[in-house]
């Protein structure tokens, strides 16, 4: 029998969204447009229009020595065209945001293909090929894993993900890189690190609390849904925990 | 730590307040009197970029700004958070809670605790950093070193 993967435990909404985020054959709705010119000036790595600069020469032209593996897995668009590596980094509020790092991760490494996630308590960066990442990024801002407020897309000076939010519910960025404005759309005023733009780049409306709590993979006691409530997964959590702690002593499950 | 011998406060909402709230809050609970001194506590917002590629770069921030609070300006570099209170004595809390009450009434919620929130007296650890501070008013409050001086209110007493 062929195997399918259940993704996560849980009976909750929140384990939903976890298993439906994960699961690369759903496919992530989308909620707002940006353009490439906006993707490109959000990250800062090159200017709208520049060429991508590369890192070695083209797959074609450099002659690939014979290697069994390199027959099975196609190069992605970046690598065969020698795209430096470079990155997009996310912060998500702890206050029901969209998304959270580990579960960004998870859903990367399902859908995406030649990346390099890095997991922290509080941001996610992933990298990749330079034109694949472009990609990629227009999937983690466009769909419903990226919400304008509680999402940051911070390359450096990321904190806030835990903390209060600001009196317009956006969360707090000491650099303030982006800023609702009076349209009522939120607008990066800053690239991921912190460099003044030359204009304002549009990212969309806000989501509202409920959509927010609907659709967010945290469990939160207070904002949300608790974690307490979803027995199923605590006892999955206990479950692996104990197998982690006896695992010296070759546990057996009964 | 002996017992402070000054009820103390500490004003939670549930929001980081914008500089306006700030300024229009402050302004309500020193008209109410009896407060002798007082923190706006909360994450830094520092003047330029301390790390990272745009290191050195001003950072504009529409958080970080110039205050007036009883007349006097103070430039704000915090992202308010939680203020905390030392009073003369018990008899100001109730104008206090009002004053919250009526800034916070149609934003979002609020709490205000009583406790011990700022030192009295130095701890061994003060002295190892900052030595003898003469001015024990501060203590508590901020670094005693801290290039920015406290502001003093004038016209409550």
């Amino acid at each position: 029998m062929a195997y399918t993967p259940q993704y996560g435990p849980g009976t909750t909404r929140v384990a939903e969204v976890r298993r439906n985020q994960m699961n690369p054959h759903l496919k992530l709705e989308k909620m707002r447009s940006v353009t490439d010119e906006d993707i490109v000036l959000i990250m800062g790595h090159r200017a709208p229009g520049q060429a991508y600069p590369s890192a070695h020469p083209p797959l074609a032209e450099q002659g690939e020595p014979d290697c069994p593996i390199r027959k099975i897995v196609k190069p992605t668009e970046g690598a065969k065209a020698g795209d430096r590596v470079r990155y997009i980094q996310f912060a998500d509020s702890m206050l029901n945001g969209p998304c959270q790092p580990y579960q960004r991760t998870y859903l990367e490494m399902y859908r995406f293909r030649a990346i390099d996630p890095g997991t922290l308590s509080g941001r996610q960066i992933v990298e990749c090929r330079e034109r694949d990442l472009e990609g990629y990024a227009r999937d983690l801002i466009e769909t419903n894993i990226f919400d304008p407020a509680r999402t940051g897309i911070r390359g450096a000076t990321v904190h806030g993900h835990s903390l209060r939010l600001a009196e317009d519910g956006m969360m707090f960025d000491m650099l303030q890189r982006c800023i609702l404005d009076a349209d009522g759309v939120v607008k990066y005023v800053k690239d991921q690190v912190g460099i003044p733009l030359d204009r304002k780049v549009a990212v969309g409306k806000p989501m509202d609390a409920k959509w927010l709590k609907e659709n967010t993979p945290m469990y939160h006691s207070f904002a949300g849904t608790s974690f307490r409530s979803d027995e199923e997964y605590v006892a999955y959590v206990q479950r692996i925990h104990a197998l982690r702690t006896k695992y010296g002593f070759m546990p057996k499950e009964a | 730590m002996t017992e402070p011998q000054y009820p103390q406060l500490r004003i939670v909402p549930t929001r980081f307040l914008n500089p306006e709230t700030t300024e229009q809050l402050l302004e309500k609970i020193c008209k109410v009197g009896g407060i002798r001194r007082f923190v706006l506590n909360g994450p830094n917002l520092p003047a330029k970029v301390p790390y990272g590629p745009a290191r050195g770069t001003v950072n504009d921030n529409s958080y970080r700004r110039t205050i007036n609070v009883c007349g006097e300006d103070y430039n704000l570099h915090v992202q308010v958070g939680a203020i905390l209170l030392e009073l003369e004595d018990a008899s100001a809390i109730p104008g206090i809670r009002a004053a919250c009450d009526e800034v916070f009434a149609d934003k979002f919620p609020y709490g205000v605790t009583e406790g011990i929130f700022m030192r009295s007296n130095m701890t061994t650890t003060d002295y190892a950093k900052y030595g003898i501070v003469d001015d024990v008013r501060i203590l508590g409050m901020s670094d005693p070193k801290s290039k920015q001086r406290p502001i003093i209110l004038q016209g409550t007493k």
